[in-house]
C-alpha cells in the first residue's frame, strides 16, 4: 500500500450517527497512527477530579463487567470521581463497607448478584443510616434485588422478549425485497411466539406478553411444572407447534429448562427438529451451526449497557438522586448471533440480515 | 434509502476493499473513536458534519445525495406526532457528539433549550425507547426512517423539523502530504460504496 490512514466514524447514513473512519496514507509516515492500540482495560480509576460527586462501582473484576465499567466510566469521568472496589468470593460485608466509608459516595454501582447481597446485608447492618442511592447492573432477577434494598434502581439484565422477536423478523423473513415489503404490509412474519415457563416466571411472562403486544406479536405462554421432566417438555413444545401453530419458540434463561446436554437433546432438539421452528435464546452457546438448535441469540450488548447506565447516573444526578422516581429500565440494546446455516436451510435469509447481525455463523 | 445501516465493520471491510492505497479503521463509537485520537492523529477523517466541527477540522471533501450536502433530521414517535413544544419532553437519540455535545446538537435541531434527551449506542436501539415507552420521540437522520420503520409494528408517526439539516459524511485530510492521494481515492469509489456510506457524489468545497 501506498496511501495513507484514515479513520472514519460513520455516523449518519450507514449509521453515521455512530461511525468515523481513521483513514492513513500507508506511504506516510511519521503521523503517529502506527502507534500502538491502548492496552486491555484494566482496573485503574481516572484522577480524582476536585469538587465532583464520587460514584462507587462494585464489581467482579471478569472481562464481561469490565466492560461495561469501561463504557460507564468513559461517559461519567468529567463529571464525578470514580471509585472501583472489586468483589470477589472473598469479599465480605465490613470490606464493602469500608470501601463506602472510605469514598463516601453520592451513589453507588452495584454489578451482580454477590455484590448485591453484601449490599443488602450492608444495609441491614446499618438500619438507621441514610444510604446513598445505588444502580443496579447485570444481575438476575433485579427487580427481586431492588425490593431487598432502600434507594435503588437499575436496569434489568434479561434481554425482553419483545426485542428478540424483532432482531428475529430481521434474519427470518424469507423471499426477496419486494415480498418483504408486501409481507410487512399484509401480514407480518412473526406473529405468534410460543414460551414454556416455571410458576416463578408467570409475572415475568406476563410483562413480556404486554411488550410483545405492542410490537403485535402473540405471545403464546404455556406452563410447565417445576420439575419438568424431558418427555414433558417435548410435549409441551409439540403443542406450542402443531396445537398453537406458533411461528417461533422463545426459550426463557432458566436454568431448569436446560438442566444438561442430555435434556436439551432429548426435549428440545428432538421437537425442534422435527417441527423446524426457530428458536430464540438468550445464550450464544445454543447457537452453533455444526450441532444446531437455536436459530437467534439475543444478548445484552455491554458496552451500550455502560452509556446506558451513565445516562441513568446523570439523571438521577440532575434531579437530587430521586432514586425513587427512576423506575428500573429496560436494556435498550443487544448483540444479536444468528445460524445462518440453519436460516437458510429451514427460513430464508433476509437480502439485508447480515447488516443487523452481530454474530453471523455457519 | 431503505436499507438498515450496516455495521461498523461491514463499512471497515468495504472502504478497505476499495480504499487500497489507505488503511482504514471504522469506529461505531465516538469513544473508541477518540480513544484513538489521543493515541496520534490519523492523515485524514470521514464522518458527517457535526463531528468534524467538534474536533475542528476542515472538509476536504464534501459527500453529496441528490445534489444536496445535508440532510435532514426527524422527530418519530408512537401513535401520533409529537406536535407543540418539546420543552421537558424526552428525546432519544444516537449517541454522537459526547453528552454535552450531543445534547447541544438535539438542542439546536430541535430548537428547544431543554429537551431531555436519552442517548443510545445503535440506531436500532432507538425502537427499544419506543416500544419500552421510554421516551417521547426519537430524534433520526430521514434516510434511516424507513429502515427503522420496517422493523417494527408500532404506528411510527413523524414530524418534519424546518431547518433541521445535517451535514453528510465529509473527508477532512489532517496531513497535507497525504492529501492528494487521499482525494483521489475517495472520488474513485465506485456507486455502490458511496452509496453505503450514504452519499451519490463527492465535491472539493
Amino acid at each position: 500500500m501506498t496511501g495513507g490512514r484514515i479513520f472514519a466514524r460513520a455516523v449518519a447514513a450507514p449509521s453515521w450517527a455512530v461511525l468515523v473512519v481513521f483513514l492513513a496514507s500507508c506511504a506516510t509516515t511519521g503521523s503517529g497512527t502506527d502507534a500502538p492500540a491502548p492496552a486491555p482495560a484494566s482496573i485503574v480509576d481516572p484522577p480524582a477530579r476536585s469538587g465532583a460527586p464520587t460514584i462507587l462501582i462494585a464489581m467482579p473484576s471478569s472481562p464481561t463487567f469490565l466492560e461495561v465499567r469501561k463504557s460507564l466510566v468513559s461517559e461519567v469521568q468529567r463529571s464525578f470521581t470514580v471509585h472501583t472496589f472489586v468483589v470477589g468470593p472473598e469479599t465480605t460485608e465490613a470490606d464493602l463497607a469500608a470501601a463506602i466509608k472510605t469514598a463516601a459516595p453520592a451513589c453507588l454501582v452495584l454489578m451482580n448478584n454477590a455484590t448485591m447481597n453484601l449490599y443488602r446485608q450492608y444495609q441491614v447492618a446499618n438500619r438507621t443510616a441514610a444510604m446513598p442511592p445505588a444502580i443496579l447492573l447485570m444481575a438476575s432477577f433485579v427487580e427481586e434485588a431492588q425490593a431487598r434494598l432502600r434507594r435503588a434502581t437499575g436496569i434489568v439484565y434479561e434481554v425482553p422478549g419483545v426485542t428478540a422477536f424483532v432482531n428475529l423478523r430481521s434474519v427470518k423473513v424469507p423471499g426477496v425485497t419486494a415480498f418483504v415489503n408486501l409481507r410487512s404490509v399484509i401480514r407480518a412474519p412473526i406473529s405468534r411466539v410460543g414460551v414454556l415457563y416455571r410458576p416463578a416466571f408467570r409475572k415475568f411472562v406476563a410483562r413480556e406478553t404486554a411488550l410483545a403486544a405492542k410490537e403485535h406479536v402473540e405471545l403464546v405462554s404455556m406452563p410447565v411444572p417445576n420439575d419438568v421432566t424431558a418427555p414433558e417438555l417435548r410435549d409441551a413444545l409439540h403443542d406450542l407447534a402443531q396445537k398453537s401453530k406458533v411461528d417461533a419458540i422463545w426459550m426463557l434463561n432458566d436454568n431448569a429448562l436446560v438442566r444438561s446436554p442430555a435434556f436439551v437433546d432429548d426435549a428440545w432438539r428432538a421437537e425442534l427438529s422435527e417441527a423446524k421452528l426457530p428458536l430464540i435464546v438468550g445464550v450464544p452457546n445454543l447457537v452453533e451451526p455444526s450441532s444446531p438448535l437455536a436459530t437467534l441469540a439475543v444478548v445484552p450488548d455491554h458496552e451500550a449497557l455502560g452509556l446506558q447506565a451513565a445516562n441513568l447516573l446523570f439523571d438521577l444526578s440532575e434531579n437530587d438522586w430521586q432514586v425513587e422516581r427512576h423506575p428500573l429500565e429496560l436494556p435498550l440494546s443487544v448483540r444479536t448471533f444468528v445460524d445462518l446455516k440453519l436460516v437458510r436451510a429451514n427460513f430464508g435469509l433476509r437480502p439485508e440480515a447480515l447488516k443487523y447481525i452481530d454474530h453471523a455463523l455457519e | 434509502m431503505s436499507d438498515p445501516p450496516p455495521k461498523s465493520s461491514v463499512v471497515e471491510k468495504t472502504l478497505q476493499q476499495h480504499l487500497p492505497d489507505l488503511s482504514v479503521t471504522v469506529f461505531g463509537r465516538l469513544r473508541d473513536f477518540e480513544e484513538r485520537l489521543a493515541a496520534g492523529p490519523p492523515d485524514a477523517v470521514l464522518s458527517i458534519g457535526p463531528v468534524l466541527r467538534q474536533h475542528g477540522e476542515t472538509v476536504s471533501l464534501q459527500g453529496y445525495r441528490s445534489g444536496k450536502n445535508v440532510e435532514p433530521y426527524v422527530l418519530a414517535s408512537v401513535n401520533q406526532p409529537l406536535e407543540g413544544s418539546l420543552a421537558g419532553k424526552t428525546i432519544g437519540v444516537v449517541e454522537l457528539l459526547g453528552r454535552e455535545g450531543t445534547q447541544a446538537f438535539v438542542n439546536d435541531l430541535l430548537q428547544t433549550p431543554n429537551v431531555k434527551i436519552k442517548r443510545v449506542a445503535k440506531i436500532e436501539d432507538l425502537l427499544s425507547l419506543l416500544e419500552f415507552a421510554a421516551a417521547d420521540g426519537i430524534l433520526l437522520p430521514g434516510s434511516m426512517l424507513r429502515g427503522l420503520m420496517e422493523r417494527t409494528r408500532l404506528a411510527i408517526k413523524t414530524k418534519e423539523l424546518p431547518g433541521a439539516l445535517v451535514g453528510l459524511p465529509a473527508v477532512a485530510v489532517l496531513n497535507p502530504a497525504a492529501r492528494e492521494i487521499i482525494v483521489k481515492s475517495f472520488q474513485g469509489l465506485d456507486a455502490p460504496t458511496k452509496q453505503l456510506l450514504g452519499i451519490d457524489s463527492w465535491r472539493v468545497p
